[in-house]
């Protein structure tokens, strides 16, 4: 009896703060962002200038489905506790965002609360929290005046209880959430530059990729104050997104501003093409971006440096070899039977169209998990208006075996000057076992 | 393979036997593994039927220092899983009729034979008329007169009760020669071993490197569509 | 009861060289289009992937890209009066199929045409007297002119990246380009691939005769390169598997490596494949094509109505269509009344091989379709005097090699067994030392060569086979001993240890079993009237005045060149005057 009770008391001690923050938790995200903001006067410059930035923060990745209305949501995301939904962000008054006032969709966009409770940081609104007021505005004058309402229902999310409550998102969002405020300014005071970070770390939101994650998901540094793990590289599904600081090996140490500018604009540049979930963002996104943001972008990124690296000169001895008739070197044989054709023995590949490896950053990266994943899915390289033309690396898991792959890529990260580790078969074998899974998703 | 041949054609077919012993053992590949040629049961061909396009492969192609021979090389094999692919069946030729044979050849092929039916036909009138001439079949004749044969055949010299000698001929020196060159994922070139007797590199299909040294000796072997697993 | 599809402003019929070529314009223009393919989709992604393209077997020999001749072929007689008896296997020539047709296998070579030979007849009689040209010789005159059609070969050179060396650059003649082309306006957009072995010691001993070697313009990008309608291209690596197979380098010039990808977007274009036309229809005057009946992937009969007809189905379908659809009046060699079928020619060529001893690499599996060859064009068209030579005509004279491939590609000496121990021995001895040496030349048109339908051979839908009535004249006879002669001059001066060479000889027939090209002509020709031609300097049918026939059936005669170039030419040219004149007035765009 006194156990039974002792233990009840003890549980219900126990569940009391818990219970308090469930409590809690909506009246947390009711009070959250601000309470009113003043309407604008809406013309076509400001719906114009939304739909621009509605680009650049790439809303329509997730909330556009091919063949459905554009921002009628629908996208299925996976996470480890099951999958959600995107929602319809269109103006249509019952499905979709119409009913939202100014304040309302900032919160949602800064704040990352909406219909009165927090979101799964998805949504990257950690990075959307520095976005200046005025485009606010001009993002509520697109979604409500340039965007057509689309009455398609949301879905519910696929997540059973209790792993379904959402109280522990609002905890997580003042954890973890940057507080909505403009970005700090930068040090040089080059507005170029300040463009470039405005850009970057918000509506860009590149960190939710380019960054690493702590335990609790939270990126590790927002913003580049916050240190040189900020843009550092991570992994991401079946890719490593590379780092792009300047300064280590796989960074964009050999890119210069403009490159950096036109790999933005057309997917390419001389000596890399974007692959894996990039090419999507290049197409709806980055390609869009006037030359002058584009250009701030690279300014901003090449501000980011770190040392070491050391500078890298081609080397010519890896193709002489291969002219000679000299194909003894590990991974050689495996490198001309299946890769030279397209990417050269001399490594450079063709511009715009097979990329080069050979001081490619995306080939050095010290995480090689995207150069297995291509080699064993292919790759299609992006269109957009300036390169309607696409190539298609096809795959090659049917052709080569983990130890063949992991020679192949070893020769390709140590030939020509590249100077990265080498790939090991367990590590080939690994995302071989894991692209097979139903569940996986690679880009192709 | 062994199993299936009469003592009899074993004797007299001696030297394909052998052939395919000691294609048993080059069948290890260089990575060491144990690879052995595995013996092949024929889909489309009967036993009598196969053992004349083993005999008759290993004539049009032997066995020699120079290179591997089609039996060695699996050009019988190929043969037969031609006969099981659409190909076999006629399908990549216009066949209705009506059929009219005593035109000028340079109209081309005008019989009603798909390669499956030509060899069925083929097969067993040339066997026949090896036993009017020679009192044996084909596969029991010794070399010499099998070569002979051969090439009555391949002239019109000596009349079938079937196909024309010379369109049988035909046929099968032609889908012997594609067996013997063709990727070896169709059965035939094992080992890519008529590629290397040539020299022609095979899938590789990439010479960037030789666009300005021409003239020169190209010194890497061959490579097949599956890879290394023809090596 | 066929299924009736919205009306379109144009439906094209067939989509591969030409077909994209009017689908692009067409949609520029604003027009709604609509082109129906028979055969299957074809992408350079899933079709025509490294390492899996490269397979002799499946696309050298058994041809998975060419039109199945089970489903439908042509027959084939010699004679007026003989009986035509099917083309049952592929030998004398390749029929493309499915989306990009042979646009997608073919070697790439991209020629223009001299401007003598597109005034052909004109041209011999100013020459060399109307005598010079025999009574049973139908060549005529193209109603369009080389300097009319010069911005139009410029253009589609540009679209296909095509590689070369200018010769004669707005009428200044430059060395290393061929000194004997028609005045150009601009360079090639590309420069030329290095020769291969073969090509280095033909030119050699061609420009020791005095000859002007250069060379072959290659619709095989030498480096990457953008088209001006920002389609990016490969560059060739020369890997030895160009004809009959689709490039996997995104190199040579296809409808999808040069113009699909800016036609994805198109709302405006419609394109159907599994659709096989079998009829143009007109309304009940016969003046009006009102579109056209197809059979879709289904079986199922369906209409497709339109305001303009384009036939872009190859030289040969289109001649067929216009027959079996009713369409102008059908050629008949007995009365010489008619134009449909009439003029069929083809290409006269010969080879000669050159076998070298074992320390001349070769290395014959180094090949593109066209980058890389040299070619000799000192006696082709009108470029010599013909005064005492006895015949109209010429030849290309070319050296290199396309590839390698074992099975089609191995030539061997005179002598050498065709099977047995001495076989292998001949193969492994001069695999890798043999040069092919090649004429291609013109085939003039004839009162007896031509095309109909035929009286007993029918397709797999039941409609009668398209029939070819053709063999060689004495005049190609003697034009190809003469080139032959020429190129066994340059062969012998590149010092092999023997060389052999295959070469038609009067007496024998036209041999459907070998390979020797697949250009063939005429059936639909353009002229200057109703009377002689089936369509007008703007490919216009003179019955119908809302289709138009694209494709070498327009040819008169054929010249030496290879036509895709003038094909694409003439296809622009017409488009030029749909999107203007007859878009603006529909109608008759020549006075009969």
């Amino acid at each position: 009896m006194k156990v039974r009770r002792l233990l009840l008391i003890g549980i219900a001690t126990a569940a009391t703060p818990v219970l308090s923050l469930i409590a809690a938790a909506p009246l947390l995200d009711r009070t959250a962002g601000e309470k009113q903001i003043a309407a604008v006067p809406v013309n076509a410059d400001l719906v114009s200038r939304g739909e621009y930035l509605a680009k650049i923060g790439d809303c329509a990745a997730c909330h556009t489905l091919a063949g459905q209305p554009p921002f009628s949501g629908g996208l299925r995301m996976k996470l480890p506790i099951g999958a959600i939904y995107t929602p319809n962000i269109t103006p249509d008054r019952y499905q979709g965002i119409g009913t939202f006032s100014m304040a309302d969709f900032d919160r949602a966009l800064r704040f990352g609360v909406s219909r009165g409770h927090s979101l799964y940081p998805a949504m990257p609104f950690p990075s959307y929290a520095s976005t200046r007021a005025e485009d606010v505005e001009a993002l509520y004058a697109y979604f409500m005046h340039g965007v057509e309402p689309a009455a398609v229902p949301n879905r519910e999310a696929a997540i059973v209880f209790p792993l379904s409550m959402r109280w522990p998102l609002t905890y997580w969002r003042l954890a973890f959430a940057p507080e909505p405020k403009p970005i700090a300014a930068v040090p040089s005071g080059d507005p170029l530059i300040a463009t470039g970070a405005y850009l970057v770390e918000g509506l860009g939101h590149c960190g939710e990729c380019h960054t690493p994650r702590n335990y609790a998901f939270k990126v590790r540094a927002q913003t580049s104050s916050e240190g040189p793990l900020f843009l550092s590289g991570a992994r991401v599904e079946s890719w490593f997104a590379p780092s792009l600081r300047s300064g280590g090996p796989g960074s964009l140490a050999r890119w210069s501003e403009d490159e950096i500018a036109t790999f933005l604009s057309t997917g390419s540049n001389h000596s890399g093409i974007a692959f894996g979930s990039m090419g999507d963002v290049i197409s709806n996104s980055t390609q869009h971006l006037v030359r002058s943001d584009a250009l701030a972008v690279a300014t901003y990124l090449k501000t980011l440096t770190d040392d070491g690296g050391g500078s890298r000169v081609y080397d010519k001895a890896t193709d002489q070899a291969l002219r000679r008739g000299d194909a003894s070197a590990p991974g050689a044989l495996g490198y001309l039977d299946n890769c030279a054709a397209c990417h050269r023995p001399d490594g450079r590949g063709y511009a715009g169209v097979f990329p080069a490896l050979a001081g490619n950053p995306a080939v050095e990266t010290t995480d090689p998990l995207s150069l297995i994943s291509i080699v064993l899915s292919g790759s299609t390289t992006t269109r957009t208006s300036a390169t309607p033309a696409q190539f298609h690396m096809p795959s090659f898991a049917w052709r080569l075996s983990d130890s063949e792959v992991a020679d192949i890529l070893s020769f390709a990260r140590t030939s020509w000057g590249n100077k990265a580790s080498v790939v090991a078969e367990s590590e080939v074998r690994q995302q071989r076992l894991e692209l097979a899974r139903p569940e996986s998703t690679s880009n192709n | 393979m062994i199993d299936t041949l009469t003592r009899r054609s074993f004797l007299a077919g001696a030297a394909a036997a052998a052939a395919t012993l000691t294609a048993a053992c080059a069948g290890s590949s260089s990575d060491g593994s144990a690879r052995i040629n595995r013996a092949y049961d024929p889909a489309y061909f009967t036993a009598d039927e196969w053992a004349f396009i083993v005999a008759a492969v290993d004539r049009l192609i032997p066995a020699s220092e120079e290179g591997p021979g089609g039996i060695q090389s699996g050009v019988a094999e190929f043969i037969d899983r031609q006969m099981e692919s659409p190909y076999g069946y006629g399908a990549f030729a216009y066949m209705s009729g009506p059929f009219l044979t005593d035109l000028p050849p340079s109209l081309g092929y005008q019989l009603r034979y798909t390669p499956r039916e030509m060899y069925r036909s083929g097969i067993a009138a040339a066997d026949a008329a090896a036993h009017r001439s020679y009192s044996a079949r084909f596969s029991d004749l010794a070399i010499d007169r099998q070569d002979e044969f051969l090439r009555s055949l391949e002239t019109g010299a000596i009349t079938l009760e079937g196909p024309p000698a010379e369109a049988f001929f035909e046929q099968l020196l032609r889908n012997t020669k594609e067996g013997y060159f063709a990727d070896p994922m169709y059965g035939g070139n094992r080992h890519m071993g008529a590629w290397k007797m040539i020299g022609f590199p095979g899938a590789r299909a990439d010479f960037t490197d030789w666009m300005d040294q021409q003239g020169r000796h190209y010194p890497y072997g061959p490579v097949s569509v599956n890879g290394s697993k023809d090596r | 009861m066929a299924t009736r599809k919205k009306k379109v402003d144009a439906v094209i019929v067939g989509y591969g060289w030409t077909g994209a070529i009017m689908a692009k314009t067409l949609t520029d223009a604003g027009l709604s289009v609509v082109a129906l393919e028979r055969g299957p989709a074809r992408d350079t992604s899933r079709d025509f992937e490294y390492p899996r393209v490269a397979d002799e077997l499946r696309y050298g020999v058994r041809g998975e890209l060419w039109q199945p001749l089970a489903k439908e072929t042509v027959t084939i007689r010699h004679g007026v009066g003989d009986v035509a008896v099917p083309y049952r296997k592929y030998g004398s020539f390749v029929l493309g199929n499915g989306v990009g047709g042979a646009g997608v296998h073919w070697n790439g070579q991209l020629w223009r045409a001299s401007p003598e030979d597109l005034r052909l007849r004109s041209h011999y009689e100013e020459r060399y007297g109307k005598a010079f040209i025999p009574d049973e010789m139908t060549i005529q005159d193209y109603p369009v002119s080389f300097e009319e059609l010069e911005p139009h070969f410029d253009h589609f050179e540009k679209v296909c990246g095509v590689s070369g060396t200018a010769g004669n650059l707005r009428g200044v003649i430059k060395t290393g380009g061929n000194p004997f082309e028609g005045p150009r306006s601009d360079d090639f957009p590309s420069p030329a691939l290095p020769p291969v072995y073969a090509a280095q010691l033909f030119d050699k001993a061609a420009a020791q005769m005095g000859y002007s070697p250069f060379p072959q313009p290659a619709a095989n990008s030498s480096r990457a390169y953008t088209n001006p309608y920002g389609v990016r291209m490969g560059p060739c690596n020369m890997c030895g598997y160009c004809e009959l197979f689709g490039c996997f380098m995104y190199s040579k010039a296809s409808p999808q490596t040069t113009i699909h990808p800016i036609l994805r977007d198109r709302a405006q274009l419609e394109v159907r494949t599994g659709a096989h036309v079998t009829r143009i229809l007109r309304d009940n005057t016969g003046t009006i094509a009102t579109g056209v009946l197809y059979i879709d992937e289904s079986g199922h009969e369906v209409e497709q109505p339109a305001d303009i007809v384009v036939l872009c189905a190859f030289q040969m379908h289109n001649v067929r269509l216009l027959l079996l659809s009713g369409i102008g009046e059908p050629y008949d060699p007995s009365t010489g009344n008619g134009v449909v079928g009439k003029n069929y020619a083809y290409q006269m060529c010969s080879l000669t091989n050159a076998f070298f001893d074992e320390d001349v690499n070769i290395n014959p599996f180094i090949g593109a379709g066209a980058a890389g060859l040299r070619v000799v064009d000192d006696f082709n068209s009108d470029h010599f005097d013909h005064s005492d030579q006895g015949f109209v005509g010429g030849s290309l004279i070319f050296a290199g090699g396309t590839g390698g491939r074992p099975i089609e590609q191995m030539m061997l000496p005179p002598g050498a067994p065709a099977w047995g121990v001495g076989w292998k021995s001949a193969a492994r001895k001069h695999y890798l030392h043999t040069a092919p040496v090649g004429t291609q030349g013109s085939v003039m048109s004839y009162r007896d060569s031509y095309l109909s339908l035929d009286p007993t051979y029918r397709d797999s839908y039941g409609h009668p086979l398209l029939r070819i009535t053709f063999d060689w004249h004495d005049n190609e006879y003697r034009m190809a001993a003469f080139s032959s002669q020429r190129a066994e001059e340059i062969v012998r001066a590149m010092e092999p240890e023997t060389y052999s060479t295959f070469l038609m000889k009067p007496g024998d027939h036209y041999d459907v079993r070998i390979y020797q090209s697949t250009h063939t002509t005429g059936g639909a020709i353009m002229g200057k009237s109703r009377f002689d031609s089936v369509i007008n300097r703007y490919s216009q049918s003179w019955d119908v005045p809302n289709l138009f026939v694209m494709g070498a059936s327009a040819f008169p005669q054929n010249m030496g060149y290879n036509p895709t170039g003038l094909v694409a030419a003439l296809a622009y040219f017409a488009s030029d005057q749909i999107r203007t004149a007859y878009l603006r007035s529909p109608g008759r765009l020549v006075d009969a």
